[in-house]
């Protein structure tokens, strides 16, 4: 300001000093003259300078510079430094707005943002699917518009947000959703969406599991009861009660089996991993395998062995276990006069155990849920060769020990083959 | 200057109150046709009693509602898109509230059909999927009114031929089943009644897809389509 008023001041004086001699010499009305001409130029100058800020202003940009001469250089250049600061901080917050926002999307649970009247600010694209939701033309909307399920719009309404609201949604009825409303930031409040379907599915996989165990244990336990409470009331002729305790005893193996397999299947739950250093001989396992299936078999099966691969590293209780079951399934469920071949050989550059048989083959259907606890695609045949509903179960959890992949493949009529691809880390060297 | 800005400011929101209780009476309405069908489908009419009584609910939503109207004309003297919109709201409301005695009706009907249980009940499935059909019109029918998206209200009404089509091929299944078996006449009287519901569901779905482009638009395109 000062300088400013300084230089005014220096140019005015340095106009009228040469109109003072000229008016005293001359003559004062040309003094007069040159001393507003001076005034006028000084005027003229500053307008010039203001029309260039006036135009500047109307466009502000930090490419342009202004130019100008003394004082109004320096404004200029503040200005000018101005702008460009402003703009670095505006692309600074534009570029952290976007960060939020992109690990907003990145979020798995559907995140919504809303305002004190429950509009929609924000959400990202997890949500948009889950609740039908398009940000474009929705934001600003309150939810409840769009997201219109009574028991939705009454928990909004109702304010109580300790628990999460439970909404199958009507968009998507496979899924199961729960909603938890967090209040942030004043009165606005963030909706999670998580998907819950599996962690749903789980639980009823538990709790049907609980279920199929009593109904499995109690089953064999009433037949013998009943057995035991005829022994006891009837009186019975010596051969009779033979052959009832003969059932009785059948009975009491197939509840040990199935306690038995319970186990194995909790300590292949609980166990550390299988060693990965401990050599697993082939040969002799399957070796030792076939005769167990030859005894069980009885000679009414033609079966045939060929071991081409080499060692696997692992636990070999385990393994012994997971190629048993899958033999002796085939034993089992292969009628008299069937073949069941039994390799072991290399695949590239991992390995492949299989069990072929060309007994009835599996109804494509029960295919994938073979390997579930207690699944039975056919209950009694099942239970009339002595399964347990739990051997598949076991192999498929001793083989993804193993990292291990079991595959089924069968065809109705024609037999089936069940086969366990073994990856390179897991073959001894 | 700032009490007009207040007062248009109250108006925007009297607006968008009588917006968002369309909306959560037809998420109500929604609701109910999905239990009533599911109470047919699966045979489980004990929910149908709470049917009957939410359709008071629906009721009282659809006083409410012409109370608001009522309040905003008489206050505010809407103009033009606004007096369209508090237009369309009232017809939409009659339309829902529509919808909600079908609703009653097919939970009614399910009770009939699942208590005379004399007969495995001829294509449930059929039934079932023409229902949904009708409940998707008129979810599309209340977001295109919530997003005011004419292009969606046209595809609503585009999908009601096909409602009407269903429901039609469902009779005629029924008629050869009754010509068949006269014994089973009285149920699948009792079914066409529940199709004719969803019928009716669907015309009104699509009644409010046209207050919908009337709305959005101005336009007026009921009774437009060529006449049967």
């Amino acid at each position: 300001m000062s300088t400013a008023l300084i230089q005014t001041l220096a140019l005015t004086l340095g106009g009228a000093l040469p109109a003072l001699v000229v008016g005293v010499l001359i003559s004062p009305a040309l003094g007069w003259a040159i001393f507003s001409s001076v005034l006028l130029l000084q005027l003229l100058l500053g307008l010039r300078y203001f029309s260039r800020l006036e135009a500047w202003s109307r466009h502000p940009s930090p490419t342009h510079a202004l130019e100008g001469a003394g004082v109004w250089d320096e404004v200029f250049a503040r200005l000018h430094r101005h702008e460009r600061e402003l703009r670095g901080q505006i692309a600074r917050r534009e570029l952290d707005l976007r960060q939020v926002a992109a690990a907003g999307q990145a979020i798995v649970d559907g995140i919504i943002t809303l305002d004190a009247d429950n509009r929609i600010g924000w959400c990202n694209r997890t949500a948009e699917q889950q609740l039908g939701l398009d940000l474009r033309s929705d934001r600003g909307q309150p939810i409840a518009n769009l997201v219109r399920q009574p028991a939705f719009v009454a928990y909004l309404a109702a304010g109580d947000f300790s628990r999460p609201l439970r909404l199958i949604p009507v968009r998507n009825e496979e899924r199961v959703l729960s909603i938890h409303v967090l209040p942030y930031a004043g009165g606005d409040r963030l909706l999670q969406v998580r998907d819950v379907t599996q962690a749903e599915r789980l639980d009823r996989m538990r709790r049907d599991f609980v279920a199929n165990v009593s109904h499995e244990l109690r089953t064999p336990l009433t037949v013998l009861s009943g057995f035991l409470e005829t022994v006891r009331e009837l009186p019975l002729a010596p051969e009779e009660h033979d052959r009832y305790l003969a059932l009785m005893a059948e009975q009491s193996d197939r509840m040990q089996r199935i306690v038995q397999d319970l186990l194995t299947l909790s300590t292949l739950e609980s166990s550390p991993p299988p060693p990965e250093n401990q050599r697993v001989a082939m040969a002799e396992l399957l070796a030792k395998l076939k005769r167990d299936a030859e005894a069980l078999s009885a000679g009414r099966h033609a079966i045939t062995l060929a071991v081409d691969a080499g060692d696997l590293l692992g636990a070999e209780s385990e393994l012994t276990s997971a190629f048993g079951n899958l033999i002796s399934n085939a034993v089992r469920y292969t009628p008299a006069g069937g073949h069941i071949a039994i390799a072991w050989r290399p695949l590239g550059s991992s390995a492949e155990f299989s069990v072929t048989d060309d007994g009835p083959g599996i109804d494509p259907a029960h295919i994938p849920r073979l390997t579930e606890r207690f699944y039975r695609a056919d209950l009694g045949r099942s239970r009339e060769t002595g399964g347990t509903g739990l051997g598949l179960a076991i192999v498929k959890h001793a083989l993804s020990r193993h990292q291990a992949r079991l595959d089924i493949a069968s065809t109705p009529g024609s037999g089936s083959r069940f086969s366990a691809h073994f990856p390179p880390a897991r073959l001894a060297p | 200057m700032s009490d007009s800005i207040h007062v248009s400011r109250q108006f925007d929101e009297d607006l968008s109150g009588l917006r968002t209780h369309v909306l959560e009476m037809g998420g109500l309405v929604e609701a109910q046709i999905r239990a009533a069908v599911e109470a047919y489908a699966t045979g489980e009419t004990g929910i149908v009693k709470d049917i009957v009584e939410n359709d008071h609910r629906v009721n009282d939503f659809e006083k409410i509602i012409d109370d608001e109207t009522i309040h905003v004309v008489a206050r505010r003297q809407p103009t033009a898109s606004d007096l369209r919109l508090v237009m369309g709201v009232t017809k939409i409301v009659t339309d829902l509230e529509r919808i909600g005695d079908e609703a009653k009706k097919i939970a009614k009907g399910a009770r009939r059909v699942h208590e005379q249980g004399m007969l495995q009940i001829p294509r449930a499935t059929d039934v079932r999927h023409v229902a949904d059909e009708a409940v998707v019109m008129l979810r599309q029918a209340l977001d295109s009114f919530a997003r005011l998206d004419s292009a969606l209200a046209d595809a609503v009404i585009h999908a009601d031929a096909k409602v009407d089509a269903e429901f039609k091929a469902i009779v005629r299944q029924l008629i050869t089943y009754m010509m068949e078996d006269p014994r089973t006449i009285s149920t699948a009287i009792d079914i066409v009644w529940i199709g004719r519901s969803i019928e009716r569901i669907g015309d009104h779905a699509k009644n409010i897809a046209e207050h919908v482009i009337y709305i959005a638009e101005g336009r007026d395109i009921r009774h437009s389509g060529k006449e049967e």
